[in-house]
């Protein structure tokens, strides 16, 4: 009975959401406030429609309803609590369900904040939030209800796969999705900016926290999947440039250039058009990824269901979305003339225009290996992989001048620097990084891209580190205070510059993960009966046998594993080789010891007699990349606290 | 914004929507074999169920069916009613003949599924993975078909389900049994 309320309140939301469009549009047509009400009032409705349907197909998965087609694929009796009530979206129907509600949540979130400061904007934001809901609960009621309900009822569900019976991938999807559709907000009050013509810097405050939470999400969810593949796929690494991975990270690059370009905007009035262009192509690209991962049109190791009329219809909306969009802004082009053109080389406007060639560029790079299979296939019926080695390529270059501009940018100032003042702040850096190139090539690195890299996030610590020192010193002269008092004051009055450090100096800690696991990892194959050993770097590890263990919905052979630095033991280590009921492969849970130097990293493979096939990485500096993301995370939030107008500035 | 970079932009943008279009309409799964059109590589072992000796090379001047499977591939239970299906329906020609290969698998886990399943053609174990290499095989099940000069002709990759099931009993056997021209195995 609840389920039948909660798709008869999806239906519901999607004439509600229809509502919203049509009456934002007489609104714009008449003018009259009555209607924009009307227009809020159906968006705050839809939210609470989508919630109920949310809240019903929860219900039905907690209640075992197989009846429910979408239930009986994704779960079964057997399946434990947490991921029972996470298998909402472990498929696509309930994915699309929990990606409506988001943006309506953020719609109505958006139509409350804003509704006293952007009167004027109101209508068009939710116009464009409105449409965009018709759009994708569209698709759910008409070509993907997860409310479907099958002729017979099972008598037990097929289980959820066993590959997303973990909690990295339980809250992968969600923050993926947290990411996608919050730039539906910044990309609607950018379209409000295009089709009311009044394209002043406004929407850019106003969207500014949207936006870097959006960011923030989105980084977090990348980052997840990679965690989750480090832990669960066995196979010792955590980025393998699978197209589904690559949907993910080219808005993030291109959201990036936005969060960096922004500031251009704000504080000298240049990069309008670049700016609507970057967030448009930022939502553009969030609904590709959408597209691909939902059509099918990729092979991909994210085997989702293909089903052409999905992607047809995905199609259609995403280049509707891209017509109106591209067309508002090349309609519009000619009121958004740039009031200043940048004066020097030497300038941070520069940096910025350099860091956002360079974080397009990067988005080019990973567009053109994702589609470049499809294309060739679509002309010539040939088949290819882009793998690795294309982005192993292009790739280093261009993180490398990112980091390098990290150092640079926020050492320069507005307009002009002083030439010789830049080569005395950028000394103290540019010898660290020497030195630090020099100490790697003295201790045996010979390849070229991770000498440079460790030069590299060295220049990029150190200016952070002086940047840091320098606005600490200033408060300290200025108003007498001890150094940890200044730091804080410095820091508490310009959270967004401080917090922008922050992910700054969490970018290069990654980095030295990502040179550190990259460059140096250490693998071994090897096949061992009970008692035997094996040596991996400077590491002894001893096997001592498998023995069977029953879970709870699964059968596991586990191994037993001692790793001995020397004479001292220093960590027992324990792979797992899992059958979950209802699968038909094995999976692999990897056994991990951890330290800020290195991992040591086992998995557990198939017996041959008495033996068994083991697989052990050595890889440095691992937890680098996770830690750095934490960091990165922190900075955000903390620049996230910054409210619209700096402290003591004129606003 | 310069008339020139707005045309890049919409054209730009009709191109790529266009090679979505086209791209939901091939199938990104299938994988043409490197092998279509050489000879098949020669192999030998004895029936599980019968234990007589089987060697492709005894077929010779016949077309025929090689099916790798594995009693670990839940597809292979799938198709296996359509692989007896398959031989009932062409088994009575003296010009026709099916192999199945388990692929990586033991004799006695291969043995029990025939049993359970049904066998109506000899199959051979192929445990250590080496005839599957030969046939470059990527994962069970795959299905090939051999013509009578001993050449690969079509691969089928995935399960043999209704779809490919017709297309293998409709077009790629009768194709090849009455000598015709196969153009394409799409």
């Amino acid at each position: 009975m609840f389920v039948t309320i909660a798709h008869f309140a999806v239906v519901v939301a999607l004439s509600l959401a229809a509502i919203g469009v049509l009456a934002s549009l007489v609104a714009l047509r008449t003018g009259l406030p009555a209607w924009v009400r009307v227009g809020r009032q159906a968006v705050y409705l839809t939210f609470a429609m989508l919630t109920l349907g949310m809240a019903g197909l929860e219900y039905a998965f907690l209640s075992h309803d197989y009846s429910l087609a979408y239930v009986a694929a994704n779960s079964n009796t057997d399946l434990p609590l947490f991921y029972l009530a996470t298998a909402l979206w472990g498929g696509h129907e309930g994915s699309l369900l929990l990606w409506a509600w988001l943006l309506s949540l953020y719609a109505a979130l958006a139509a409350r904040l804003h509704w006293n400061s952007h009167a004027r904007t109101m209508p068009y934001l939710l116009l464009v939030t409105s449409a965009l809901l018709v759009g994708f609960i569209s698709m759910i009621v008409f070509l993907s209800s997860p409310f479907a309900l099958l002729p017979e009822i099972p008598v037990d569900g097929q289980g959820l796969n066993p590959l997303l019976q973990d909690p990295g991938m339980v809250f992968h999807p969600p923050f993926l999705y947290m990411g996608y559709v919050g730039f539906s907000i910044p990309f609607a009050f950018a379209m409000a900016a295009l089709f009311s013509g009044r394209v002043s810097e406004e929407w850019l405050k106003a969207t500014r926290r949207w936006t870097l939470f959006a960011w923030l999400m989105l980084t977090f969810g990348i980052v997840m999947g990679g965690y989750w593949a480090y832990y669960e796929l066995g196979w010792g690494g955590y980025w393998a440039w699978d197209p589904v991975e690559n949907a993910s990270f080219m808005p993030w690059l291109t959201a990036t250039a936005f969060l960096h370009s922004m500031m251009v905007q704000e504080a000298r009035r240049s990069f309008k058009v670049w700016n609507v262009f970057l967030i448009i192509v930022t939502f553009a690209l969030s609904l590709l990824g959408t597209f691909l991962v939902r059509s099918g049109v990729i092979s991909s190791v994210h085997s989702f269901a293909s089903d052409p009329s999905r992607g047809v219809y995905i199609l259609l909306f995403m280049g509707i979305v891209l017509a109106f969009s591209f067309g508002a802004l090349i309609a519009r082009s000619g009121k958004l003339k740039s009031e200043v053109s940048i004066d020097s080389l030497a300038s941070r406007e520069a940096t910025f225009l350099f860091n956002n060639l360079f974080f397009l560029v990067a988005a080019a790079t990973v567009f053109v290996g994702t589609l470049y299979p499809l294309f060739l296939e679509a002309l010539t019926g040939g088949k290819v992989t882009v793998g690795a080695p294309y982005y192993n390529q292009v790739f280093p270059p261009l993180m490398l001048g990112i980091v390098l501009l990290m150092g640079i940018g926020p050492l320069i100032p507005w307009r002009k620097a002083s030439v010789a003042r830049l080569k005395q702040d950028l000394l103290l850096p540019f010898g660290c990084a020497l030195l630090a190139t020099a100490a790697g090539f003295m201790l045996g690195m010979r390849e070229a891209y991770p000498l440079i890299g460790l030069g590299v996030a060295c220049f990029a610590a150190v200016a952070i580190a002086l940047n840091f020192r320098s606005a600490t010193f200033g408060v300290m002269r200025r108003d007498g205070l001890s150094w940890p008092r200044a730091l804080w004051a410095a820091a508490t009055r310009n959270k967004r510059r401080f917090g922008g450090q922050i992910v700054h100096a969490g970018v290069v800690m990654m980095m030295a993960g990502l040179i550190g696991s990259g460059a140096f990892k250490t693998e071994k194959d090897v096949l061992l009966n009970a008692g035997d050993s094996f040596s991996l770097g400077s590491y002894t590890v001893r096997f001592q046998g498998a023995q069977f263990r029953n879970g709870h919905n699964y059968d596991a052979l586990v191994g037993f594993f001692e790793v001995w630095r020397g004479t001292e033991k220093i960590a027992e280590l324990r792979p797992e080789r899992r059958n979950y009921v209802n699968a038909a492969m094995p999976t692999t849970e990897a056994a991990i010891d951890d330290t800020w130097l290195r991992d040591i990293y086992l998995t557990l493979g198939s017996a041959n007699g008495d033996a068994y096939a083991v697989k052990a990485y050595l890889n440095p500096l691992v937890k680098w990349i996770w830690t750095g993301v934490i960091v990165m995370g922190l900075g955000t939030l903390f620049a996230l606290l910054q409210g619209r107008r700096i402290k003591g500035d004129k606003a | 914004m310069k008339t020139g970079a707005k045309m890049a932009i919409v054209i730009a943008l009709l191109a790529l929507v266009a090679l979505f279009w086209r791209g939901l309409y091939l199938d990104p799964r299938h994988i043409p074999s490197v092998l279509e059109g050489k000879p098949a590589p020669l192999f030998a072992g004895t029936d599980l169920v019968s234990g007589q000796a089987v060697s492709l090379a005894q077929f010779k001047g016949k077309v025929v069916v090689v099916n790798f499977w594995a009693s670990w591939c839940a597809e292979c239970i799938k198709e296996h009613a359509n692989l007896l299906k398959l031989q009932q329906e062409f088994g009575a020609r003296s010009d026709f003949a099916m192999v199945g290969v388990a692929y990586q698998n033991k004799v006695e886990d291969a043995r029990a599924f025939l049993a359970r399943m049904g066998a109506a053609y000899p199959n051979i174990v192929d445990d250590k993975g080496s005839i599957g290499i030969d046939y470059g095989v990527y994962g069970v099940p795959e299905t090939f078909l051999i013509d009578r000069h001993g050449m690969i002709r079509c691969k089928q990759f995935g399960p043999v389900l209704s779809d490919s099931y017709d297309k293998i009993a409709q077009r790629w056997l009768p194709a090849l049994l009455e000598n015709r021209e196969l153009t394409s195995c799409d």
